[in-house]
């Protein structure tokens, strides 16, 4: 590298260094969440039992309603997560919970993309590998008949 | 009588298809052009004959004839006029209709486009092909999903549509733009299909049929957008996207879609990659029916569920057909689509499409997992289980962003090759633009890493499309251009890549809105009496009156509640419940005072039966506008997208080794002046029709 | 090549048929068939706190030692409605015995519609409502009308979700008895 394209890189370094930072702060755990902000994540977590597809959170019903404040009371009383995700399991059945579980059947949702996704990366960059060091292409015998063949038909025809 | 009418209307169209399957089947195997010829006229009938049909179901609708158990169940005589001519599609039967219209329609252009090649065996069999899909609807129509069925006796009055199906103008564009999407799909599939039948595939057969693609891209790109609007415009609870299956059955083909609008731009320059393509087309039209087979079959259950019907086992027998055919064909003819092609490196826009696809296709399985998981938990394990937004938003959003990221790149990225100081050179502006942003993101309080990173890469893409816009202009004037021409002149040099920018913008645009609004969204109720004020997020609310209309369609109640800020009157809203007679329960409808930075949206909580108190719902949506304004982005980038090329004196492109392509303007972007790689340019005329 | 991609392809194949097969076994079956059941057959009546009508306060407690019939009820279901003459027609048969009780709780509605409603038809049970919607959830409901049979040991041993027809009733109460049925 010339001295000019390694000072190029200065200002990327640069980038890459706010960029991360700003991330790290982000993500510094910041003490955990408050109550409120579990009782809404876990509201988020809960389907509506009167509405198809809609989380208790985002629902407008009386019953939504209900869930959230059951869920406010439950967390200031101090119940854990997996506690009151239970709790309504036991209540409303399985089909309550928005979120698959991660184990079991839940491989299928949780898993099974990320491995897909992971194996097709890995065929792109064995590809890439290929074509980087493939030799240009050389015709092959069956190719020069072809070509042979389709002059002799132009010059019948 | 109108029964009738449309009854034999759809037996005319059967026949039709029929015959010009038979007709086709025939003319291929003898190779007989005039029966060839023949065969393509009967697009024209099924056209005629699926419009004879609508009309038929319009003029029943029109007049309220209850005689036909379609029109009894979803119009009344106080049914408005808009949503008597939209309750075509307001229920299974008629907008399986509406498809066989479009489909015509679809059919009808496939034959004039491609009259003068009416011979050729790869349209005959697509034609072939469009002909048996056609035939599938137009049997379901006369069997299962009957619209005509006719009732013993007329009852004096019919139901009415849902209820949530004659709230809102949009009833009229949201269903007919996500079908013209959903049913274009067919166009390429067939292509797809007459190309792996005849063997026939190297000669751009695919690439050809990217413009229907795109057409139907668009479309459906449209109608999902619409959909979101109608969720949040209509349905009430705030949001636009709730991941309902019937959602996810729009958005799947909408993902192959796009995956495949970027690779085949590979296959049009490096002849590779045939095999995904095919593919691809192929997936995208079995996902269409698959989300059909979803929404209507009645196995999952969704918003959408008053469409549920018995023709469920017809459409999975479909589906299987197609698909596993589908894709036995491609296992017959694999060996021919072998490509010696390669791409000379990862750093290169082609790459970036490589990369593009295998994202798009996470993102599609991730959906579509999603979305069948509760059918195989309780086909496997006889569980009742439900998959939401938890789930899809944890898995789609770093994809998501990944993919920003990779539109924030690839445009700056050359074909085939680029030296790391060209690269640089043209990213570093838009870098340092969204790093910024990123920054003051984080300084005015958003604290998630992926609203950040959302911020910071829709930035630096904004960044990239800007910078490429100037270039463009930047050349044109040069060349001699006064500014009010060169906008024009810029884009019409390279329609393409311009339109593909403006799409991107509309995608940064709604990227924007959803990292915003899902960061930023405050939420309230207040009780109010009348005259009383309250104060949420620097706005007042007073409770004004209450008004309560009554038509014969619907009973509404709706509390006048105005908006004031810093003493100025921002207007008068009112959010609504109304009852209609049919219904057990009461609709709401929310108001929203639109702005360019955040949306109020107004809710009725509480029924004001007591005319002096009322309980209302406010929410701060902050960039909810810019989903919509991306939606605009997203259709005129397609229109754009598919204006022809300005015909230009072309400098012949500067051999690949020539250092990152430097072409005769010598500043080293592989340009010819104009600012555009031009290795964009539209395929020549020969190859297209 | 050529080889690979016949088995990529074949296997695709196979699991698309799979996949079909596993959508075809679901085209019949109802997607919330869990709803029609309740979670709570067999277990102890759950703790909830209603108002009567008249203001006073019940707990689960309140129906211990008798056999109970709890109905989730509103005014503008149109299933409610079409429930409502045969739950009177089940009440006036047992309105005497002392050790039956029928609960009839206001699951999403205005207290004023509820009033409205007991000035026209004057529901003989005792009726309660629910501010807060906590009952509602306590017995997992989802919509209305649903009823519940509690025995005397305070278990949940009947349930019905929708209208129930007299019929119905006599057999939740039956089964809250501790004969068969329900």
């Amino acid at each position: 590298m010339s001295a000019g394209s390694r000072r190029g890189w200065i200002p990327w370094i640069l980038l890459g260094v706010l960029v991360v930072g700003v991330l790290a702060w982000a993500l510094w755990p910041s003490g955990g969440q408050s109550d409120a902000e579990r009782a809404r994540s876990l509201a988020h977590e809960l389907r509506c039992p009167d509405c198809e597809s809609l989380s208790a959170a985002d629902s407008q019903t009386a019953s939504a309603r209900a869930i959230r404040r059951d869920l406010h009371e439950r967390v200031a009383e101090g119940q854990s997560d997996a506690t009151i995700r239970r709790a309504y399991v036991d209540r409303y059945g399985e089909s309550i919970l928005l979120k698959p579980e991660q184990g079991g059947l839940g491989f299928l949702v949780w898993g099974l993309p990320v491995l897909l996704l992971v194996a097709g990366a890995g065929a792109l960059l064995v590809a890439f590998r290929r074509w980087r060091s493939a030799e240009p292409l050389q015709p092959t015998d069956d190719d020069e008949a072809l070509v042979r063949e389709m002059r002799t038909g132009e010059q019948a025809s | 009588m109108k029964a009738s009418l449309g009854v034999l209307a759809l037996a005319l169209g059967a026949t039709s298809a029929f015959l010009g399957i038979a007709v086709l089947g025939w003319g291929i195997r003898r190779g007989d052009e005039r029966l060839l010829r023949l065969g393509r006229r009967y697009a024209f009938m099924i056209l005629g004959a699926s419009a004879l049909a609508v009309l038929a179901m319009e003029w029943a609708l029109l007049t309220h004839d209850f005689s036909l158990r379609y029109v009894a169940e979803n119009n009344a005589r106080s049914t408005p006029l808009l949503f008597t001519i939209t309750g075509l599609w307001a229920a299974l039967e008629g907008s399986i209709l509406l498809w066989g219209l479009i489909l015509g329609g679809y059919l009808a252009y496939m034959a004039y486009h491609f009259r003068k090649r009416a011979t050729d065996p790869v349209v005959a069999w697509a034609m072939l092909v469009a002909y048996a899909v056609a035939l599938f609807f137009f049997v379901l129509m006369l069997g299962p999903a009957n619209p005509f069925k006719t009732l013993a006796s007329a009852p004096a009055n019919g139901q009415g549509p849902n209820p949530l199906l004659q709230n809102h103008p949009l009833m009229a564009f949201h269903p007919p733009m996500l079908y013209m999407g959903y049913v274009g799909m067919t166009v390429p599939f067939a292509f797809a299909i007459a190309a792996l039948v005849t063997g026939r595939l190297g000669e751009g057969w695919l690439t050809e049929t990217r413009r229907s693609t795109l057409v139907a891209w668009g479309f459906l790109s449209v109608g999902i957008i619409l959909g979101a609007w109608w969720s949040y415009e209509v349905l009430g609870w705030g949001g636009y996207w709730a991941w309902d299956p019937v959602e996810n059955a729009s958005l799947l083909p909408w993902l192959t879609a796009t995956a495949f609008i970027h690779s085949v731009i590979v296959q049009e320059r490096r002849g590779m990659l045939r095999v995904w393509n095919l593919s691809l087309v192929v997936a995208t039209f079995c996902l269409t029916i698959l989300g059909t087979f979803l929404t209507r079959s009645g196995v999952l259950n969704s918003v959408h569920s008053f469409t549920e019907s018995p023709i469920g086992p017809w459409l999975l027998g479909f589906l299987a057909v197609v698909t596993v055919g589908s894709v036995l064909l491609i296992a017959w003819r694999g060996d021919k689509l072998r490509s010696p092609g390669r791409i000379d490196s990862p750093v290169s826009r082609e790459a970036a499409f490589l990369v593009n696809n295998l994202l798009f296709a996470a993102l599609a399985v991730v959906v579509l997992l999603g979305t069948v998981y509760p059918l195989l938990a309780e086909a496997l394990q006889n569980r009742q289980l439900s998959v939401g937004e938890p789930y899809f938003d944890r898995m789609t959003t770093p994809v998501g962003v990944a993919l920003l990221f990779f539109m924030a790149v690839a445009p700056a990225l050359p074909w085939r090759a680029v030296s790391g100081d060209v690269l640089r050179k043209r990213l570093i502006v838009p870098a340092w633009f969204g790093v910024g942003v990123m920054v003051l993101a984080a300084i005015l309080g958003v604290h998630s890493a992926w609203t950040l990173l959302t911020f910071g890469l829709a930035a630096f893409a904004i960044g990239g499309i800007v910078r490429q816009f100037a270039i463009g202009f930047r050349a044109q004037h040069a060349a001699g251009a006064t500014w009010w021409q060169t906008p024009g002149r810029t884009v019409r040099g390279s329609p393409r890549l311009y339109g593909g920018l403006i799409v991107h913008a509309g995608i940064v645009a709604i990227a924007i809105a959803l990292a915003a609004s899902s960061a930023f969204t405050t939420k309230t109720e207040v009780r109010l009496n009348r005259g009383e004020t309250a104060t949420v997020s620097g706005y007042d609310f007073t409770y004004v009156r209450r008004d309560v209309t009554s038509t014969a369609q619907k009973r509404q109640v709706k509390a006048q509640i105005r908006i004031e800020r810093n003493g100025k009157n921002l207007g008068t809203y009112a959010p609504s419940v109304s009852m209609f007679p049919a219904a057990t329960s009461a609709i709401g409808t929310p108001s929203v005072r639109t702005g360019l930075l955040r949306d109020i949206y107004l809710t009725l909580v509480s029924t004001p039966t007591d005319k002096d108190r009322v309980t209302i719902g406010i929410a701060i949506n902050p960039m909810i506008v810019w989903i919509w304004i991306g939606g605009a982005l997203l259709g005129i980038g397609t229109i754009v997208a598919l204006l022809p090329a300005r015909r230009r004196v072309v400098v012949p492109p500067p051999p690949a080794d020539a250092g990152a392509g430097d072409g005769p303007s010598g500043n080293g972007d592989g340009t010819d002046g104009d600012g555009v790689d031009h290795d964009d340019r539209d395929v020549p005329a020969a190859v297209t029709a | 090549m050529k080889h690979p991609a016949r088995w990529v392809a074949g296997g695709i194949a196979v699991l698309l048929v799979a996949f079909s097969v596993v959508l075809a076994t679901q085209v019949g079956s109802d997607p919330r068939a869990d709803a029609k059941k309740s979670q709570l057959a067999g277990k102890d009546t759950p703790k909830f706190r209603v108002q009567s009508l008249d203001g006073k306060e019940l707990t689960q407690a309140d129906l211990a030692g008798k056999a109970t019939i709890v109905n989730f009820w509103n005014t503008w279901c149109i299933p409610c409605r079409e429930e409502h003459p045969e739950l009177t027609k089940f009440y006036a048969r047992h309105a005497d015995d002392p050790d039956f009780v029928m609960l009839g709780i206001v699951r999403d509605d205005t207290r004023k519609a509820v009033d409205r409603w007991m000035q026209a038809n004057k529901d003989a049970w005792t009726v309660a409502t629910d501010p807060g919607g906590n009952a509602a959830l306590a017995f997992g409901t989802r919509g209305q009308p649903e009823t519940f049979a509690i025995s005397p040991d305070g278990l949940v041993v009947g349930y019905q979700f929708g209208p129930s027809s007299a019929q119905d009733l006599e057999t939740l109460l039956a089964a809250a008895r501790g004969g068969t049925g329900a």
